[in-house]
């Protein structure tokens, strides 16, 4: 009998192939020669019986394959390029082989050595090879179990078969006030509005499944539901605009993503097409999807020191957050397991994970100007500002000639286009730095041809001149803190310069600089972004040899200073150029593309020990080879492997976002681990169940509305949340839904409910986020400085996001800091959470708002206001005990501490 | 074929543990195998050990908890260092330091964090014989020098990063990188808290704000927010301890007498609801707080003798404040408190650094200043703990997150980051006194003898509060997590 001794239950299937191979012949025998020595030394431990660190010397195939590091033990004709070599020679000391006895001889080595040499000649076996196989259910295809004809719900179908099978009774529908809070908040986050509540009750009862359709449709269609599933998805994401980590500096404009994840729900685009978009929306027209890849957090080259292996690690470090962003959000496989050796439980090698850092290694985290389509709003918005700047520009090009432009990041120089060998520019202060200067070739040319790649030098003044800070630096095309430096001599009038000498004679008519680029595009909110740029002439080269003036910041504001037309102009080019910014399409962080290098696997995870490279590629048990080298452009890749992940028999895919979805409208995922689908995640409750819903959610094209709809129409998000002795005894978690369970809803809900019921909720969609935080020194904390002012009235998903930041009111309510993938987010119960809703200047207010609101939609009358205010914040109205409570406390204490004690209330912070 | 032939291996493993559970269950000091199997999102799949899962009770989860195995330290007070404590002027002493002042290092790396590698520079302050076991320490710390013979210290630490925050995240979260579970959330997540009335886990800032890693340091991760280390010094309150100032005490006893009634009619709906009654004793938590927060925020019941000792009033005003928080953390201990890290440093680095211990330049000056803060209410407050024989239950663990170098930094005045060996030292319950374990090399440059991995460490402070840190685990996304990944070692020689 064959024992089953594989840990992840892989599975080698071994083909023999007939054919003759051409092959030299060996003076080395492996049976004569090589497997006594295997017998002797290694098979003990790597053979069919111990398996340790996954490797087995007992097949030909598998010594190829290797063990849990994922490294070939042999490679047949290359002994140095073999394991096998280093580990029997001791060269790797860890791995020093056999180990705890006597090396091999020099005699065995040798016969080893040839024998590799030679093709490792291995009898019968030559041809085989081994294919991974999993039996893991959520490996296997998506099969789509029958429903009987005549069943109205398939939900309620394969749930009611469950439970029947237990033996256990489910509750019945709830009460239509429970429902319409339940369905409204699972929806869109929001509790409903009194009025729609009342119209909902009283249609109710004439036709409880219309009424209850008609709600539900509506609340799909709310430009609010997007804004709920969109936070879904950023939690798992860990999605933040900070980049965490020492400066946990701000990520300007990363809110384009934000408000893409919510257009994306609410407008229902298909769920494939959302991934494509999210990996490579560059290609595609939805340039700010992109912002999906660098939603973790990490660690900015500039701040892991100099230390080149620091350097080499913290981008390993940040291609890791890719792979788990990616892991987690859409395949539910927990791939960075695979990162240091094939992952313990699952079918997925080291290979695969550096197969799939080879899709994305050509992203980084930082930021680029996101593309648009045509039609794009801000694209649309930009021609329009651009012609208006077109106007002011030629005013000032007949009334001066040259002007300057203040673009933020950097200032631009227009003067008249000419033909010139060299530029001078002379600056006015001390002491200058540059990060990058520009130089373009006509008005509308937009090649750099200041670039040492286009043949162009920098010279500086000598006698100004920092080695560590050369003019090369501002011509390199680099943006950021490497600048060069200049800063005359102490008492010396001399101001410093730059040559700009061009390769050979140039067209140009214009010229830009910055002395801190990345910064303005790449961060916000710091006290010092980057020095005030210093006044400057430039000259220009003439055929003879002399400087002549072609520009003069000085000279050209005093020339507008006494030319009233010309200093309107001037002030109205400055505001078009700075609504572009805003209105215009954005540099933000969305991450930026590169050429990317060939990958490698990193032994044991170290990227001081690259060895085999690897394509691009999706995992090999679900045959995810994509045809694709490393020479394929890396915009392909990502493409190719979005086709990939969104196959319709991809078995992860719809499976892993059914039970995504399934989780927030049930509070439970049907898989509980909804981030890990592999083996050491929890299986499936009702199989079945999910199987359906992932076929039925490719049938409807991947929408997820469509789905989210067959959910809440079931009998079993309908039922009544009452506990009931008998069921609970049988399922004490509600996981066979007998009833809906009852759960505590999330920090935005508490905080948003507040907001809508006091009538000061902005429900305005997307935009900057609103602040709460300081504009602080760059290696400094985030403080809160105004959580509860009138600008904060929005929805929270709009609060500004910093990673690891307290808000002091609602993250105690297990909001995530963002540090790390959040499928689910845990539920407790703490006093700081109490404290916080009793105290806290936001909960003052607004109790005094709701009870002022209150008020005066009741006329002034005390008993009136406390019945609206059980209304605005409970949907209902008090009974007469309640009221009598309420009222003695709001005539001794005021109204407001009845506001205040409903928003404490359990009733309050629990979904029915 | 019996059953467990028929199965993967996989398979065997999980019918091994639910075997061991069987087995064990019944003698792991109250803790029934019901609650291991059924605690939420177990997912069935562990390499390891089996995990112990804490059986919380959801109306209090801080309710005192059993450890794995009998305690030698029942609390801990940590002392935390941010910025880098150079180990080679304070506690490690190098005398070859002194023999090649001056001189280009030997054998060491040409450019290290912040750039190029200088000269080996001696010890900023002189080092002397300390106590009875005559451990030689340096007269920048000539207080906590006195107590030598009380303390373990380890020399043979070094972490993974060069970066602070990074390192932060190790010493105090065991992961570089953001997002996991501080050791003070592990802590009370395994064990609950004997105090009632004051939060399991409480993390006193240092005068000048947080830490690098912010609320890395402290924050539960992806435990659950009960197990977050609340955060407050001698003096700011944790925010909304206080009664707003626009309700007077008889509005708070009506909100909290409406909110009875309410939700007692509410339970009533849902009767037996674990949840819900959970909430309601959070509230009355909430209440206890606001009365014995401030009570130990109020310093003023101290004796006269005891504001000397620490120092309250004299030296700079960031040592008087500082001290004031070593009072705190010694009444919170004295209350009960499970985990108190208590901290000495703030975020950003430059500035002189005076924000912290990182001594890029001018370590003479730096050093100098944020020892005048640290030495005498550190010393002072572990005295005090001696006498009041809080240190038979306490233990004392004062870390930093890495070294700095033998050399300078460059043709500066101060030292870059050192990884590679650094010393920490743990004093009080459950380990020995006046010993040394570990050494880094002549230079003090990297480790040489017995290398103590963070993982190890953290292991070892586990273990001497009665914790498996193989065991003590948490499902998340996938994997049983653990403070110490996949790593460490308990250092049986320091044990008492």
């Amino acid at each position: 009998m064959m024992t089953s001794n594989d840990l992840i239950r892989l599975a080698f299937a071994m083909t023999l192939s007939f054919l003759s191979s051409n092959r030299s012949a060996s003076a080395v025998d492996y049976a004569k020669d090589i497997a006594p020595i295997f017998e002797e030394s290694c098979i003990d431990c790597h053979g069919p019986d111990k398996e340790k660190s996954g490797l087995r010397l007992d097949q030909r195939a598998l010594m190829l394959k290797g063990g849990d590091t994922g490294i070939a033990t042999i490679v047949p004709g290359d002994w140095e390029g073999s394991y096998l070599m280093e580990v029997v020679t001791h060269l790797d000391e860890e791995m020093a082989m056999p180990p705890k006895r006597d090396p091999l001889s020099k005699e065995q080595i040798k016969l080893l050595e040839e024998w590799v040499n030679a093709g490792a000649e291995w009898p019968g076996q030559m041809n085989t090879e081994h294919k991974v196989e999993t039996d893991h259910w959520s490996f296997q295809p998506v099969v789509r179990p029958e429903v009987p004809a005549g069943e109205a719900s398939a939900v309620d179908y394969f749930l009611n078969r469950k439970l029947e099978a237990a033996g256990i009774e489910a509750n019945a529908a709830a009460d239509p006030r429970s429902l319409i809070r339940r369905l409204s908040v699972i929806l869109t986050g929001l509790p409903p509005l009194p009025e729609r509540v009342e119209r909902f009750v009283e249609a109710y009862p004439v036709d409880p499944d219309a009424v209850y359709a008609e709600l539900v449709d509506e609340l799909l269609a709310s430009p609010h539901f997007g804004e709920r599933w969109a936070q879904h998805w950023l939690d798992v994401i860990r999605w933040a605009e900070t980049n965490g980590s020492e400066a946990n500096l701000y990520r300007k404009n990363a809110w384009i993503y934000r408000d893409y994840v919510i257009r994306a729900f609410n407008e229902d685009i298909p769920y494939n097409q959302f991934i494509t978009e999210q990996l490579a929306g560059d290609q595609l027209g939805v340039g700010e999807a992109t912002g999906f890849l660098v939603a973790g957090p990490h660690v900015p080259a500039a701040t892991v020191g100099r230390e080149p292996t620091a350097i080499r690690q913290a981008r390993a470090d940040r291609v890791d957050e890719i792979m788990q962003t990616i892991g987690a959000s859409i395949l539910g496989v927990t791939v960075s397991c695979a990162r240091c050796h094939n992952h313990k439980f699952d079918p997925i090698s080291i290979q695969d994970y550096y197969s799939l850092t080879a899709v994305f290694q050509g992203v980084e985290f930082g930021g680029r100007y996101p593309e648009f389509n045509d039609e794009h709003p801000r694209i649309v918005r930009a021609k329009e500002i651009r012609s208006e700047i077109g106007k002011e520009r030629n005013l000032l090009e007949k009334e001066i000639g040259y002007w300057e432009e203040d673009f933020g990041g950097f200032v631009q120089m227009h003067f008249p286009e000419m033909k010139t060998r060299a530029l001078r520019v002379e600056f006015d202060k001390p002491s200058v730095f540059i990060d990058e200067l520009q130089v373009y070739p006509s008005r509308f040319g937009n090649e750099n041809i200041a670039l040492a790649s286009h043949g162009t030098t920098l010279v500086g003044d000598e006698k100004m001149l920092d080695p560590g800070s050369p003019p090369a630096r501002a011509n390199d095309g680099k943006f950021g803190t490497m600048v060069w430096k200049s800063r005359a001599p102490k008492g010396s009038k001399d101001k410093p310069f730059v040559e700009i000498r061009f390769k050979e004679e140039e067209i140009t008519n214009r010229f830009r600089f910055s002395n801190n680029r990345e910064y303005y595009f790449e961060t916000d909110y710091l006290d010092k972004k980057s020095g005030a740029l210093p006044g400057y002439r430039i000259l220009a080269l003439t055929e003879t040899g002399e400087w002549e003036e072609i520009a003069n910041t000085k000279r050209y504001r005093e020339t507008i200073a006494k030319n009233a037309k010309l200093k309107e102009s001037a002030h109205r080019l400055s505001e078009l150029i700075y609504t572009l910014g805003e209105e215009g399409p954005q540099h933000a962080f969305v991450g930026s593309f590169h050429r990317p290098e060939p990958t490698r696997v990193l032994h044991r995870g170290s990227p001081e020990n690259p060895r085999d490279e690897v394509v691009p590629a999706g995992f090999e048990v679900l045959d995810g080879d994509l045809g694709l080298d490393n020479r394929t452009p890396e915009a392909d890749r990502r493409l190719q492997y979005a086709e990939w992940l969104t196959q319709p028999d991809h078995p992860l895919t719809a499976r892993v976002m059914m039970n995504r979805v399934w989780h927030h409208t049930f509070g439970s995922g049907i898989v509980p681990t909804a981030s890990d689908f592999g083996l050491a995640g929890a299986p499936p409750s009702h199989p079945e169940l999910l199987d359906w819903l992932a076929s039925e959610f490719v049938a409807n094209e991947w929408s997820v509305k469509t789905m989210i709809r067959e959910m809440v129409m079931s009998d079993a998000f309908r039922r009544s949340s009452a506990p009931k002795t008998a069921s609970l005894e049988n399922d004490a978690g509600s996981s066979l839904l007998w009833r809906y369970p009852p759960q505590r809803v999330s920090a935005e809900v508490i905080r948003d409910g507040i907001l809508q019921a006091s009538g000061k909720l902005n429900k305005e969609i997307g935009g900057r986020s609103f602040r709460i935080h300081n504009v602080k020194k760059t290696y400094a904390q985030w403080e809160v400085i105004d959580n509860h002012g009138a600008d904060t009235w929005r929805r929270m998903i709009y609060q500004e996001r910093m990673r690891r930041v307290d808000d002091q009111i609602f993250t105690a309510f297990d909001f995530p800091d963002c540090g790390q993938v959040r499928a689910k987010r845990p539920v407790s119960t703490t006093p700081l959470q109490a404290l916080n809703l009793m105290n806290s200047p936001f909960v003052v207010e607004q109790s005094s708002f709701i009870a002022e609101r209150a008020l005066k939609e009741a006329g002034q009358k005390l008993p009136a206001a406390i019945d609206r205010i059980f209304q605005l914040l409970l949907e209902r109205s008090p009974t007469e005990d309640e009221r009598q409570a309420c009222l003695s406390i709001a005539e001794s204490n005021g109204l407001e501490i009845v506001s205040r004690t409903l928003i404490n209330s359990n009733e309050f912070a629990f979904l029915p | 074929m019996n059953e467990a032939e028929n199965v993967s291996l996989k398979g065997r493993q999980l019918l091994d543990r639910r075997n061991f559970l069987k087995n064990t269950g019944a003698t792991l000091g109250g803790l029934g195998l019901a609650s291991l199997l059924s605690a939420e999102d177990d997912p069935a799949a562990f390499s390891g050990k089996a995990p112990l899962r804490p059986l919380i009770d959801p109306k209090n989860p801080y309710s005192a908890r059993p450890a794995h195995f009998d305690a030698a330290a029942k609390q801990v007070l940590i002392i935390y260092c941010p910025g880098a404590v150079s180990h080679v002027d304070t506690f490690d002493y190098k005398p070859d330091l002194y023999k090649f002042h001056g001189e280009k290092p030997p054998g060491m790396p040409a450019v290290t964090f912040e750039g190029p590698t200088g000269n080996i520079a001696k010890p900023f302050w002189d080092f002397k014989p300390k106590g009875q076991s005559g451990k030689m320490i340096s007269d920048l710390l000539p207080n906590l020098g006195g107590l030598a013979d009380d303390f373990c210290f380890i020399h043979s630490l070094h972490t993974q990063t060069s970066a602070h925050p990074q390192g932060e995240n190790f010493m105090n979260t065991g992961f570089t990188m953001e997002g996991f579970p501080s050791f003070g959330a592990w802590a009370t997540y395994a064990l609950g808290s004997a105090c009632k009335e004051l939060p399991a886990f409480v993390a006193i800032n240092d005068p000048r704000g947080l830490a690098r890693s912010g609320k890395n340091n402290f924050g539960n991760g992806f435990l659950p927010a009960a197990f977050q280390g609340t955060d407050f010094n001698a003096k700011n309150p944790p925010s909304n301890l206080k009664r707003p100032d626009s309700f007077s005490a008889l509005d708070d006893k009506s909100t909290v007498d409406l909110l009875k009634h309410l939700n007692g009619n509410h339970l009533e709906k849902f009767p037996g609801d674990a949840d819900l009654a959970a909430r309601i004793a959070s509230y009355e938590l909430a209440g206890e707080m606001q009365m014995s927060v401030p009570e130990m925020m109020d310093l003023a019941s101290e004796p006269e003798s005891i504001h000397k000792e620490y120092g309250t009033d004299t030296g700079t005003p960031l040592k008087r404040e500082y001290a004031k928080n070593c009072i705190l953390a010694r009444k919170l201990i004295e209350k009960g408190v499970r985990v108190v890290q208590l901290f000495n440093g703030s975020d950003p680095s430059g500035g002189n650094g005076i924000t912290n211990w990182d001594s890029h330049s001018d370590i003479a000056e730096t050093h100098a200043m944020q020892a005048e803060i640290m030495d005498q209410p550190t010393a002072a407050m572990i005295n005090d703990m001696k006498r009041r024989g809080l240190l038979e239950d306490t233990l004392i663990v004062w870390a930093t997150e890495f070294g700095r170098m033998p050399f300078l930094q460059g043709n500066g005045t101060g030292r870059d980051h050192n990884p590679e060996a650094f010393t920490c030292f743990l004093a009080g319950a459950g380990v020995k006194k006046g010993f040394s374990y570990g050494e880094s090399d002549e230079f003090g440059f990297k480790t040489a003898v017995d290398p103590v991995e963070v993982y190890d460490f953290n292991a070892t402070i586990l273990h001497l509060m009665g914790l498996d840190h193989e065991r003590l685990s948490y499902y998340h996304n996938g994997l049983e997590r653990r403070l110490t990944n996949v790593h460490g070692h308990v250092i049986k020689d320091v044990l008492a």
